[in-house]
């Protein structure tokens, strides 16, 4: 029994198909990777599993029990976290309170809900700001913070999209860093990402999408092997690496 | 109902329609272009028929020849205040936008009720009862010159959206602020000159409509409202849309009042503006803005 | 949080207190709030004139408006322009209680939260099930409050045009008809005591967290779990239980409802939005002082100006409204609390 299973996603808008027949499965504690060229439809892969967009056909699947066209909000409390391509901190209030959202996933207790959320700030870095407002803060510490809201809402499996997008080297080895501890306590994370050095350190599997279809899928290895077989057959062009 | 009514009344809504056009075309022009609706719109409208007042009080004006008046004095009212506030707001949290046009919208009323007084005023024009009859429907004088000028006003800004390079400029800004600016446009200043343009057309509404209408400083709220309607109706931003939604509202209002009586024919239109609200917001000419 | 902790296990009782009382901004500004309440319980002792002790009467229910304003606009975002539409539920339901079914007020004016929340409830549902966001949500609860206007002048089991009035009657306390005015200040307090600790459950629970994260980005609150048309309606129904109950007894204190006074959005500028607005919106504090700041300069500015020129109300109101907006969005209570950074907790980063 796979923890997430995505059965043939069709996402139409209009008259462009911007995902067809998308297929993932995916297990407890496992990172896969998706990655393709702009517009190949990952967010749009993402926004379909997490219940943003309405499938327009296929299934999805959380342990086994069907979560398609659910609300976010559901598929969140079932286990499934994601965060956003550009941040959505709510700026208006602390870097703890940000968490705490994220901690009442779960409860309704106030104590036990900041305990959980000051253990999460810890685990991501982040306890020296747990007062500061969100609104201000650097982008590398607000991307730290989604993932860190994220992750309070205990969840089975993660989707993070773009983590690293506009981060310097140094910091996104620290959010690499991040995703691997997340990983280690059993978190099955799904990642779409630009930056192959990240992939290529992180995923246990790559799955590579383009115009909305998946053109492989396997080890890091074999995909890159893969993709110069692609690349030099589609042209420079159409570079999947962007 | 008989069919001489039933023309009169088409007539005298069209009629009425045609200063709800104005003014609704003034809001969703500003809409369009800046996203944001102008809760203080219907009292540009008050002072606009306020400058028509004054004019004929203190200098003799024949209220029409103070529309140069209410269009510069209240465009540049209105762009001044776009500059100074509005545009602070317009990347704020939606409630922020409406408290601050709320409250320049009570200041405003305010100071007309301390330097007008709250005293309805009114002014009185030799022609005002005279009555033209044409195809045995009876127009009023001044009614039917205020509907001429709406048309004529309208098709004028219409043409000037559509074939000025301001007028394409300012069309540019209200399809993509991003890509205006790309293509060197001035968008600050495009937003300046809109919510002039918006105020000021608004205010020659209230001109139009001053021979032997009652004024107070509060009459504008009304207007605002039926301008809401009238431009959710004719699709938020849609030129066209607002002339056509005036009239129809306008005619809508004659019928209500001829069967349901003058003080509740307000409830027409807003029975239809929360059915347009619930089963068809992006309106008439359905194009949804996102 | 460290600071909490020694506090409690400090033997001090004097820190003890001081803690529990200002330890956070939150419960500094519940002890603030406290205090003026206090101070207007103690005003008769002070104040005989009846007109004075009418202003604080009036502050004091504005106050609790502001509440539930505050609790929908403030703290959930939602752009509910029309708020009064409950307040005027809620005294249409308690007068209509008594002068027909002769149900005394102290029933009729929980029942007219009781109708108001419905009718929150009501429109909740309506404008969720409809998608009706942002400016279309605010729209359409001003073509409500027209609508419902037209209807209550029509409508003559309320009185119609004329609206109703309180049954001319002796003084008596079942039907809440006092002959001096501490009786109404000290029913005033308690509901302005009532909404403070509303207000603030509300604020330091789950819930309130979850509001604000929907004011503050609806699509990530529900990427967290927040069931978001849940909580806006819940908001809704609170603030229209506590505007409906203000309403109620602002019927019996001024004796008369009428469908143009009530239902009317200048009114609902002056008494429910300016305060909170100059208060600080979405604060805990911000209702309350915005009210006491709010009705005492509204008085001030009409008797001085005696029967000369009205509008400077209004003047002022516009100004108040614009000057937050552009200069002040935190109100009153944001000064309080950059004040209380400063003195207490003079640490940068801590709230």
């Amino acid at each position: 029994m796979a923890l997430l299973e995505v059965q043939n996603i069709t996402k139409r808008f209009g008259g462009l198909v911007a995902v067809h027949e998308f297929n993932l499965t995916m297990d407890q504690g496992q990172i896969v990777a998706l990655i393709g060229p702009n517009g190949a439809g990952k967010t749009t892969a993402f926004n379909v599993i997490a219940g943003y967009y309405k499938a327009d056909g296929g299934k999805v699947l959380l342990n086994s029990r069907e979560i398609t066209n659910l609300r976010p909000d559901q598929i969140c409390g079932l286990g499934l976290a994601r965060t956003f391509q550009v941040v959505r901190p709510f700026a208006g209030i602390s870097v703890l309170d940000n968490v705490m959202v994220g901690a009442y996933a779960h409860t309704s207790d106030v104590k036990i809900a900041r305990a959980k959320a000051e253990e999460v700030l810890e685990l991501l870095g982040l306890q020296r700001m747990t007062n500061q407002l969100a609104k201000g803060l650097p982008i590398a510490i607000r991307k730290r913070l989604e993932i860190a809201r994220a992750v309070a809402t205990d969840p089975q499996i993660m989707l993070l999209d773009e983590a690293m997008a506009g981060l310097r080297p140094m910091e996104a080895d620290e959010v690499i860093g991040m995703v691997r501890k997340l990983s280690d306590k059993g978190i099955a994370i799904l990642l779409v990402e630009h930056v192959m050095k990240v992939v290529m350190s992180l995923a246990d599997r790559i799955i590579v999408l383009h115009h909305g279809e998946m053109i492989a899928e396997g080890e890091p290895a074999d995909v890159v092997k893969n993709l110069q077989v692609i690349e030099a057959y589609l042209g420079e062009a159409n570079n999947v690496t962007s | 109902m008989s069919p001489d009514i039933f023309f009169q009344t088409l007539v005298n809504g069209l009629f009425t329609g045609g200063i709800y056009a104005l003014v609704s075309i003034g809001l969703t022009l500003i809409y369009g272009v800046m996203v944001i609706v102008n809760f203080a719109h219907g009292e540009f409208l008050m002072l606009g028929i306020y400058t028509a007042f004054w004019s004929f009080t203190l200098l003799g004006l024949d209220p029409y020849l103070s529309i140069p008046f209410a269009v510069v004095l209240i465009g540049i009212l209105g762009a001044m205040i776009q500059r100074g506030l509005v545009q602070q707001v317009l990347d704020a949290h939606p409630l922020n936008q409406i408290i601050l046009l709320v409250g320049i919208s009570t200041l405003i009323v305010g100071l007309a009720q301390f330097f007008f007084s709250a005293e309805p005023k009114s002014i009185h024009v030799s022609y005002e009862t005279e009555v033209i009859t044409l195809l045995g429907l009876r127009m009023s004088i001044p009614r039917l010159i205020a509907f001429c000028s709406s048309l004529v006003i309208s098709f004028g800004l219409y043409l000037f959206l559509q074939h000025t390079r301001l007028g394409k400029a300012i069309r540019a800004v209200s399809q993509s602020r991003e890509a205006a600016k790309l293509m060197g446009i001035n968008v600050n200043y495009i937003y300046m000159l809109t919510f002039g343009i918006g105020t000021a057309i608004t205010a020659v509404a209230g001109v139009l409509l001053s021979p032997n209408h009652r004024m107070i400083p509060t009459m504008g709220q009304t207007y605002s409202v039926i301008a809401f309607v009238v431009v959710v109706l004719g699709t938020m931003g849609n030129f066209v849309g607002a002339f056509i939604g005036g009239l129809i509202i306008g005619v809508v209002e004659a019928y209500a009042g001829f069967f349901l009586g003058g003080d509740v024919k307000i409830i027409a239109s807003m029975l239809i503006f929360i059915l347009i609200l619930l089963f068809k917001p992006s309106g008439l000419f359905g194009r949804k803005r996102t | 949080m460290t600071t909490q902790v020694s506090a409690k296990t400090s033997p001090n009782s004097l820190r003890n207190l001081l803690h529990i009382l200002i330890g956070d901004w939150d419960r500094t500004q519940l002890s603030i709030s406290f205090l003026l309440v206090a101070l207007m319980a103690i005003s008769p002792l002070f104040i005989s004139s009846p007109y004075y002790m009418g202003i604080i009467i009036l502050a004091c229910l504005y106050a609790v408006i502001g509440i539930s304003w505050n609790i929908v606009a403030g703290f959930t975002g939602q752009l509910l322009i029309a708020h009064i539409i409950f307040l005027a539920f809620g005294g249409y339901t308690t007068i209509v209680l008594l002068n027909t079914f002769r149900i005394m007020p102290w029933v009729g004016i929980p029942l007219g939260g009781v109708v108001a929340a419905l009718a929150g409830w009501v429109i909740a549902l309506i404008t969720l099930r409809y998608g009706l966001k942002m400016d279309y949500f605010a729209l359409f609860t001003i073509a409500l409050l027209v609508a419902l206007r037209t209807l209550f002048l029509k409508w003559d089991f309320v009185g119609g045009a004329v609206g109703m009035y309180l049954r001319l009657a002796e003084p008596s306390v079942p039907k809440m008809i006092f002959a001096t005015k501490p009786p109404y200040l000290y029913i005033a307090i308690s509901l302005l005591v009532f909404g403070i600790l509303v207000q603030y459950q509300v604020y330091r629970s789950k819930m309130g967290k979850y509001l604000i994260a929907i004011r503050e980005d609806e699509a990530a609150a529900a990427a967290l779990g927040v069931n978001t048309s849940k909580y806006k309606t819940i908001a809704v129904m609170i603030g229209a239980a506590l505007a409906g109950m203000s309403g109620g007894f602002y019927v019996m204190y001024v004796t008369f409802i009428d469908p143009t006074g009530v239902f009317n959005l200048g009114v609902n500028v002056e008494i429910i939005m300016a305060g909170p607005i100059i208060g600080g919106l979405g604060s805990l504090l911000g209702p309350i002082l915005g009210a006491l700041v709010n009705k005492p300069i509204a008085e001030l500015v009409r008797g001085s100006l005696a029967e000369s020129r009205s509008g400077i109300s209004l003047i002022v109101y516009g100004l108040f409204l614009i000057t937050s907006i552009m200069v002040m969005p935190k109100g009153l209570a944001g000064l309080c609390h950059s004040l209380y950074l400063r003195l207490y907790r003079p640490n940068k980063n801590i709230e």
